[in-house]
């Protein structure tokens, strides 16, 4: 069985945050997020991460699913991190030969650091408390371009049919004795496999296109949605698009 | 007489590259009646089905739908008109959820929100899909997504309903369904249906006519003339359904019957009417000439097969000289 890219895994249970109307918590979480990425404080960035984490736990999404999905962020940011250390000009605090940590490239790297996984971090209680086709009418519904909106329907829909062919195409190679190693046969294969693969969607959009086209599509297909803002939504997204921009504020008083 | 659903006169398409799809095809489907397209692999059956919407537009000659001319009226007019189900759901099924599919056409129409929920949930029902409303497409088993294909243009109330191979790749129990409701729209709804398919079996019980398509129309009439004609089948890699064969065999063993059944249902009267008129018995022998008749209905459906020896054959006589 392959494992599918599901975000959208732990969108049937229930917490406050998957109650949050789609397109409030859109908002609330992108204004959160953005004004998380440019705060210049250290002390602030951390307690912006303390309240990610605590998005976090209120949405009830188990934490080995967000760490198995975090690791692959960890390697990404952390290998910025070591090399920022070592690179970026500043006060001397050690020295490994002819490289040097400097403070100043300890604090940059942090704050990075701690930057990406607090807005990492939120996109699990945003995007994984709703089902991924309710993300993408809500961001219909917020005026999203419309091309845009097709593109991630059609990404959702296909990446896993996609996925499947692949996966065929892999086991057929298999069963005839092909062996992945890191020799240029066995990349030369993977390559022809891959524009086979290129081919296949190639044909499959095509009669995509064809059954869209049987049935009116126009190139601006609209979906039917029911989304209902209540109360608790307003107060819930004003309390978070306040928590962001007390952040600001505090940072900028901060000595 | 009925009017004409749909009317095909002169119809050709060469594909970009210069092969001749389909030549001179001409066609007309009643209103109401079930109409089954066979022919071999590449004879272009699907590259045909697409002309009937006015996807593809053929060279010259004409595609009419209710007597108007596809290509002269508005797309609309005509999809509204003429549903396709294809061949592979996953082709189909485009949107993320079955509602959201469901409600595509309809959306497309131009009607109203509320007659939009109406039909989906109509076609839902129909096909017994009624608590798949929110379910992904890539969450269903083939079966599901294959009915799930039929709902979504079924929730366009076309009048003619094209369906590309509808039983391939089905196990029995979805295939049975799958004929069943297509049965019973033509029946209930007066849905004018047209098959292409190679599921031989499913078309004496499934369509009143049949078309044998190979670039061109090769023959037309009912399953019995076509499943008779053993020269068509023949030169188009068809097959007859096992009842047919199965009351050849009895023929041969002295069993009486000017029209051989296609199906079992027809199996079963056909047998019926038979022994009641031989006093409660059947009776069947072995004759001088039985032997010899087996051996030769047995060679007349092995065409296949005796094609490929020979020009296996062919092949080894033309290359070294055969051992003894």
């Amino acid at each position: 069985m392959i494992e599918y890219p599901e975000i959208d895994r732990y969108a049937s249970l229930d917490s406050p945050m998957h109650r949050f109307d789609p397109r409030a918590k859109i908002i609330a979480f992108l204004f959160l997020i953005f004004s998380i990425v440019i705060i210049p404080e250290l002390k602030i960035v951390i307690i912006g991460l303390f309240f990610a984490i605590f998005l976090l736990i209120l949405s009830r999404i188990p934490l080995s699913f967000v760490l198995g999905h975090l690791k692959w962020v960890a390697l990404f940011v952390l290998s910025l991190y070591v090399m920022l250390a070592f690179t970026f000009p500043g006060k001397e605090i050690a020295k490994f030969y002819f490289l040097s940590i400097t403070a100043e490239g300890l604090y940059t790297g942090s704050l990075i650091t701690l930057r990406a996984f607090s807005a990492v971090i939120l996109i699990f209680p945003m995007i994984g408390t709703m089902r991924f086709d309710t993300m993408i009418k809500a961001l219909d519904k917020l005026k999203v371009p419309n091309i845009l909106v097709q593109m991630l329907m059609f990404t959702y829909r296909y990446i896993f049919v996609f996925m499947d062919e692949f996966q065929r195409i892999g086991t057929a190679m298999r069963s005839r004795g092909f062996k992945l190693r890191t020799t240029l046969y066995a990349l030369r294969t993977i390559g022809k496999a891959m524009g086979m693969l290129f081919v296949r969607s190639y044909e499959r959009a095509e009669r995509v296109y064809r059954a869209m086209h049987s049935r009116g599509y126009t190139g601006n297909p609209k979906t039917l949605v029911e989304f209902e803002i209540r109360r608790r939504d307003y107060i819930l997204a004003v309390s978070i698009i306040g928590f962001a921009v007390s952040l600001h504020i505090i940072s900028f008083f901060l000595p | 007489m009925k009017r004409e659903a749909i009317t095909v006169r002169n119809l050709c398409y060469a594909y970009p590259d210069g092969t001749i799809a389909l030549e001179d095809v001409n066609m007309a489907v009643y209103e109401g009646e079930r109409v089954a397209i066979v022919g071999p692999n590449g004879a272009g059956k699907t590259t045909f089905l697409l002309h009937l919407n006015g996807i593809l537009r053929g060279c010259d000659g004409q595609v009419e739908v209710f007597g108007k001319s596809v290509g002269e009226v508005k797309k609309e007019e005509i999809i509204k008109d003429v549903g396709i189900v294809f061949q592979d759901p996953d082709d189909q099924l485009f949107m993320p959820t079955i509602f959201d599919d469901l409600a595509f056409g309809p959306i497309n129409l131009g009607l109203k929100e509320e007659e939009v929920r109406e039909r989906v949930k109509k076609a839902l029902l129909t096909l017994g899909l009624s608590s798949y409303e929110n379910r992904c497409p890539h969450h269903l088993s083939y079966g599901e997504k294959k009915k799930a294909s039929l709902a979504a243009v079924m929730s366009m109330e076309p009048r003619i309903l094209v369906l590309d191979e509808p039983t391939a790749n089905l196990d029995p129990r979805s295939r049975a369904e799958l004929i069943g409701i297509i049965k019973e729209l033509n029946e209930r709804e007066g849905i004018t249906i047209i098959i292409a398919t190679h599921d031989v079996n499913a078309i004496p019980e499934l369509v009143d006519r049949v078309y044998v398509l190979n670039k061109r129309v090769i023959a037309e009439g009912t399953s019995h003339k076509i499943f008779s004609d053993v020269e068509v089948l023949r030169e188009n890699n068809l097959e007859v359904p096992e009842v047919f064969k199965l009351f050849e065999v009895l023929r041969c063993f002295g069993y009486n019957c000017e029209e051989l059944p296609l199906s079992i249902d027809e199996a079963v009267e056909h047998l019926t009417r038979t022994v009641e008129i031989n006093g409660g018995h059947l009776h069947l022998h072995i004759h001088e000439h039985t032997h010899e008749a087996v051996r030769k209905l047995k060679s007349k459906y092995e065409h296949h097969l005796s094609n490929l020896r020979m020009k296996e054959e062919g092949a080894q006589t033309n290359g070294t000289k055969r051992s003894g």
